[in-house]
Order: structure tokens, then C-alpha cells, then sequence
């Protein structure tokens, strides 16, 4: 068997928290198989495929965690297209259509780079290195972000009233950069929406909101890979991970959506620069 | 014509061309893809899927800016 039961509840519970938490879950299940020595190879079909079902596992507790959003988005999405207008006060409208402006470039690059990027970086090596840079990006964003003002607006509506179109393409573009293993998405589109001068708080939202349809259509679309010849021998511990996955997500979103009220992204991007040096020099030195 | 209407026309025939485009790589196999496609190879018996998804969706996506351009102005707050 490719991956042990054991194994798949280790990368299935890695995988929920470091999904969320701005610290990459691929950087972490890339570089964790290598630091305990199991003999993983990151680039073989079935460890994709195993993904697979951990990522819709992650996706189907978002949509789930934030369900009530999401409908009240898809009804204002509709009442807009019935409207041919975002009317000036709509605030699920104008977040649903920021929402598909930020999916559009991510989904593009996404498509168009995954590959090849994964092909090239999908090593402990470099992903310790990009972990470590990740830190870097993290505290920039803290450094650089806007001062977001205090109102008692609820969140959505701060949030439709701050992002702008432009905005969301970038934070949405901004998404692709996790792409590469050892960078985090979460992260990326945090970053971006303090940029654009949210708070911690609706910019971890924004980004939970941003992340289900990306995270849930690539895992959707590469079901069939799991349940085709290339899931055979990981279904078992594939399902487990999922499982595993799927705890330690909500227990993460739940835990991020308080704590990004009163805190900020340093704890993570301390963590991501120490654990990624770490790392790149075991790595160097074994 | 003014900017509105030229930028309505092109969105029209750019989501017709995408979601032709998006016909093509569902149809055809990535050897049988023009070269400039991306996702062309030759001897590839792979049908690209997501592109083809891709592609589609930012056709409907540029069917819905030239939907909303063209709708009758009114822009009263709802709440």
C-alpha cells in the first residue's frame, strides 16, 4: 500500500490546519513525509490523487462552515442578473460578483501554471526555502497594509464597501502564488486584502469565502481520478485522511475566525521563516 | 459608437469566441489542438476538460458584464 492508514490520518489532519492557517498545506505535505523519512513521492499519481480527496474534504466544510453566506451570495448574484444592475445597497450581490472576479485569475493561472510549477518545485528542497519566504510575504503584508477604519457595518458590507473590482483580481491573482509548494493561499489572499485596506478579520473571511470554489472545484473535477485506477490501494487511507481532514478544517476556520479578530498574521509568518530555515538547512546538511 | 457600446460588442464576441473555444477542447484531443492552443501536444491523446471549463466560464463571464451594461439604468439603494 502507498500510504499507510496511519500516514493518511497524519497528512489528512496536517492538511485541514495547514489549508487554512496561512502556512501552506502543501509546503507542509511535502516537506513532513521527508523530515520523519517515509517514502512518499509528492509527484506520483497517488499521492495526488490522495489530495484530492483531503482538498474536497476542506472544501465541503467551508461551503458547510460558511453554507447560510453562500446562499444569501447565490440568491444576491441572481436578484442582481433579474436586476441587470448591483444595486447601490446590495451587499450579498456586490460580494458574490467580487467573489467571481477573484475566482476568474486564479482559475486561469491556476489551470495554466499548476503543472508545470508543481513539476518543477514539488521538492522538500525548494518548498522549505518558499516556506521560509512565505514568513517574508506574510510580514511584509502586515508591514505594508492599511490602517482598515473601525465601523460597525456587518462584515459583508465592510467588505463590499472596501474591495474594489481591481482589488479582488489581485487578490484573487494573488491566490496563484500557491501554486508553488511552501507558498500559502490563505496567506496570499490575506496579504492581499489587508493591502486593500480590510482588516484581519474580513480578510481572513474574504479569503474563506475566495478559497471554497477554487479548493472544491479542483478537487471536484479530479474525483474521478479517485475513483478510477489510480485511487486503487489509497481509497481506504484516501477516505481516513478526509476524514481526519475534514475535523481539523472546521476546528481551524472556527479557531482563525475568532482569533483573526483581535490578531494578526506574525504569529504565522514568525513560524513559516523559522520552520522553513529549519528545514532548508536539515535539508542541506542530511 | 460610443465607449460603452464597443466595449459591450467586444465582451459579446468574446465570450462567443471562448465558448467556442471551450467546445474545441472538450471535443477535440490536445494533438488535434491548433498549435497556438494552450495545452497543445502533439501525439497527446489527453482532452484538456478543464480548459475547456476555463474557457467557458469566462465566456458566461463576459456574457454577464455585456448583461449588465446593457440593462435600463436605475441605481436606487435597496436598504
Amino acid at each position: 500500500m502507498p500510504i499507510s492508514y496511519f500516514q493518511g490520518a497524519m497528512l489528512g489532519l496536517l492538511q485541514g490546519v495547514s489549508e487554512l492557517f496561512p502556512v501552506s498545506s502543501l509546503g507542509h505535505s511535502v516537506i513532513l513525509p521527508k523530515l520523519v523519512g517515509w517514502n512518499i513521492h509528492q509527484k506520483d499519481p497517488y499521492f495526488l490523487t490522495f489530495l484530492v480527496a483531503t482538498h474536497l474534504a476542506t472544501a465541503i466544510v467551508l461551503l458547510g462552515f460558511f453554507w447560510r453566506d453562500w446562499v444569501r451570495i447565490v440568491k444576491g448574484l441572481g436578484r442582481s442578473l433579474r436586476d441587470r444592475e448591483i444595486a447601490p445597497g446590495d451587499t450579498d450581490a456586490k460580494l458574490g460578483w467580487l467573489l467571481v472576479v477573484g475566482t476568474i485569475p486564479a482559475g486561469i493561472l491556476g489551470l495554466t501554471l499548476q503543472d508545470q510549477l508543481r513539476n518543477i518545485f514539488a521538492s522538500p528542497q525548494y518548498a522549505s526555502i518558499f516556506l521560509a519566504l512565505n514568513g517574508a510575504v506574510l510580514f511584509g503584508a502586515e508591514l505594508l497594509r492599511r490602517r482598515a477604519p473601525a465601523t460597525d457595518a456587518d462584515d459583508d458590507a465592510r467588505i463590499a464597501r472596501t474591495v474594489g473590482w481591481r482589488d479582488s483580481v489581485l487578490v484573487g491573482a494573488a491566490q496563484a502564488i500557491a501554486l508553488i509548494p511552501g507558498f500559502s493561499r490563505s496567506g496570499a489572499s490575506m496579504g492581499g486584502g489587508l493591502l486593500v485596506g480590510l482588516s484581519h478579520k474580513d480578510a481572513a473571511r474574504f479569503a474563506f469565502l475566495l478559497a471554497t470554489p477554487i479548493i472544491g472545484a479542483a478537487a471536484v473535477l479530479k474525483v474521478p481520478e479517485l475513483a478510477g485506477s489510480q485511487g486503487n490501494g489509497v481509497r481506504g487511507p484516501a477516505a481516513l485522511g478526509a476524514l481526519c481532514s475534514a475535523v481539523t478544517a472546521y476546528l481551524a476556520i472556527r479557531f482563525l475566525m475568532r482569533y483573526f479578530e483581535t490578531r494578526t498574521l506574525t504569529p504565522f509568518a514568525v513560524y513559516c521563516a523559522a520552520a522553513g530555515t529549519a528545514a532548508a538547512i536539515y535539508f542541506a546538511v542530511s | 459608437m460610443d465607449r460603452r457600446r464597443l466595449l459591450v460588442a467586444l465582451a459579446i464576441v468574446l465570450g462567443i469566441v471562448l465558448i467556442a473555444v471551450a467546445a474545441v477542447y472538450w471535443a477535440e484531443p490536445a494533438r488535434s489542438l491548433p498549435s497556438f492552443f494552450p495545452g497543445h501536444q502533439a501525439g497527446s491523446s489527453h482532452h484538456h476538460v478543464k480548459h475547456g471549463i476555463a474557457s467557458f466560464l469566462v465566456g458566461l463571464a463576459c456574457f454577464a458584464f455585456a448583461w449588465f451594461n446593457t440593462g435600463p439604468k436605475k441605481s436606487r439603494p435597496t436598504s
